[in-house]
């Protein structure tokens, strides 16, 4: 049996959007799925299909897309959960209150100190370790430096200079009357340890986002507090989470079958966002190629396929009776375009290259574990 | 008659100032001043004269998770 | 450290991968105690166990176990989705051994992840070296 032309499998990979239904959307590269083809799992093959294409990366690394291509979904799947829930970061988790007297309650003053997130030396951070909660030992008890990263933040908000008669005279504005009304997570101070001092640096743990605003405060009010920060990861909380958001999106396809042409070519190229159809000229070749549509405009508009990636699929042109026959839209089932958001301590593609790391790590456990029990079965 | 009566009149020994016992400071209601109070002192700010006191916050440690 | 590492709030002993630099730090034991072949399990068709483990593995192992023309049938499950466990059931074709086709799809994941990462890393370099010159 001859093996399939590269159009059949191209088109066994799209993925298509009708009006209200979405077809094809299993993967068939399996053996025994299409008669005489072989679809074994082949390094080399692989090797030569799967392409990676970086578009954009925002000057600080933390924004990153990509197009992983020619890889089934599992493992595309795979990767943005491990960079959701699995790649490990520092987080406040346990507040010691000395004193509070804002209005923001306690409990709430803790939540939003853990949702802060962190950043600080990356060797040092690889150097930490799990804390692991004993019951024996109460929570304000001395950990250890290789586990616990502690920070404090000490604020008491108090009249400005002059603040209280500018209040008099009207002045309403908080920034000319008070000194520390606002707490800023910049404001929180690290407090190393041992060898934490060498290991983290001048730069210490420190907020990745410094203007995050913790609480409010009026004159006389006055917060102190120590914090704890550990390592953990997304599936504990989300607060552990390394990425803001780590996503992916199939490539949107827009196959013309018939030319779109004049004011309709215009009209189509509105259903879609900019800069995902722009307009040529009718040539005389698709005259003669497709003498219904195109005969006698030569020079009109046409509308061609530039940009799909840019396409959100919103099914628009498919609500046009003139379009109907003519535009076949669908997706590209192997072209993950990924966007890995950092909330600040990794850059993107270190966390990418990472995730990858940690799946084949897992993979690399079970095999280990697996010796073992091979040998019980009969 | 019934509610609040307060107290005109009370015996020498509850009225006494105990000089041994500790001072606890308040927070006046109406010139925010500290107030430095011992037991049995009349519940009164010595600067303004008000008699509304708040009792302030302890700074005893609490603990959270912050979850 | 010789305190035994537990991700808070579960009981299971998984020491997270995502703490190690080497796969060494983790004693072999706690790997084999987490890995269980289910009752009933025959040559050419088995159900493991692996404690620890959600769908972040399972669906990509099924996929790369699919690809083995030997299987006849491979699927995963989490039965209950408040215990971290996850079963994956294999059935081969020719009474071939189960447990060579699940080290065989375990081995193909990681030459996987090693093409990806290459892959990535190359990408990475080009891109930032255009990015350079422009």
């Amino acid at each position: 049996m001859p093996a399939p032309s590269e159009d059949v499998l191209l088109e066994r990979k799209k993925l298509k959007v009708g009006v209200e239904t979405v077809s094809n959307q299993q993967s068939t590269d399996f053996p025994g799925h299409w008669p005489g083809e072989n679809h074994e799992w082949d390094l080399e093959y692989f090797k030569n299909s799967m392409r990676i294409e970086f578009h954009t990366e925002h000057a600080s690394k933390l924004d990153l897309t990509f197009s992983l291509i020619g890889v089934d979904t599992s493992l595309a799947n795979a990767l943005r959960r491990i960079l959701i829930s699995e790649v490990p970061t520092l987080a406040i988790e346990d507040v010691f209150i000395y004193q509070n007297t804002s209005i923001i309650q306690d409990e709430v003053l803790a939540h939003r100190l853990g949702l802060v997130p962190l950043r600080g030396n990356r060797d040092a951070i690889r150097w930490l370790k799990w804390y692991q909660k004993d019951e024996d030992v109460p929570d304000h008890e001395p950990k250890s430096d290789e586990n616990c990263v502690r920070l404090s933040l000490n604020m008491e908000c108090r009249w400005k200079e002059g603040g209280l008669e500018r209040a008099k005279q009207g002045v309403t504005d908080p920034d000319e009357l008070y000194e520390n009304h606002n707490v800023y997570a910049r404001d929180f101070s690290f407090e190393p340890w041992e060898r934490q001092t060498e290991k983290f640096g001048e730069d210490g743990v420190r907020s990745s986002h410094p203007d995050i605003l913790v609480a409010k405060m009026r004159p006389g009010q006055h917060i102190e507090l120590l914090m704890h920060a550990y390592k953990g990861i997304g599936q504990d909380h989300a607060k552990f989470s390394p990425v803001a958001t780590a996503t992916y999106r199939l490539l949107p396809t827009i196959d013309i079958l018939r030319p779109i042409v004049g004011a309709d070519a215009k009209k189509f190229a509105r259903c879609f966002p900019k800069g995902v159809i722009k307009l040529d000229k009718v040539t005389p070749g698709d005259e003669s190629a497709h003498p219904e549509e195109c005969a006698g405009k030569e020079g009109e508009a046409k509308a061609v396929v530039d940009n799909p990636s840019m396409d959100t699929v919103s099914r628009e042109c498919l609500r046009h009776p003139e379009f109907a026959n003519k535009v076949k839209l669908g997706r590209m089932r192997d072209h993950f375009i990924f966007r890995v958001e950092s909330t600040g301590q990794w850059d993107s593609d270190e966390l990418f290259l990472e995730s990858i790391r940690l799946l084949k790590v897992k993979a690399a456990r079970i095999k280990r574990g697996l010796l073992k029990s091979a040998m019980n079965l009969a | 008659m019934s509610g609040y009566q307060p107290q005109t009149s009370q015996t020498a020994d509850s009225s006494a100032i105990d000089i041994h016992s500790r001072a606890v400071s308040y927070t006046c209601g109406d010139c925010d001043g500290d107030v430095q109070l011992k037991r049995g002192e009349p519940i009164r700010c010595r600067n303004c004269g008000h008699r509304v006191l708040y009792k302030k916050r302890t700074n005893r440690m609490v603990q959270f998770e912050a979850r | 450290m010789a305190s035994k590492p537990i991700i808070q709030g579960q009981e299971f002993p998984v020491v997270t991968p995502t703490s190690i630099k080497d796969i060494d730090e983790i004693p072999v034991t706690v790997d084999e105690d987490r890995v269980r072949v289910l009752p009933g399990a025959q040559k050419n068709a088995a159900s493991f166990q692996f404690d620890g483990e959600d769908h972040t593995l399972g669906n990509a192992l099924r996929y790369i176990i699919m690809k083995n023309p030997d299987v006849e049938f491979c699927g995963y499950s989490i039965p209950h989705p408040s215990e971290a466990k996850m079963n994956i059931r294999i059935q081969s074709y020719d009474d071939v051994d189960v447990c060579d086709i699940l080290e065989k799809g375990l081995q193909d994941l990681m030459d996987m992840c090693d093409v990806v990462t290459e892959k990535f890393t190359i990408a990475r370099e080009e891109f930032r070296s255009n990015q350079m010159q422009s």
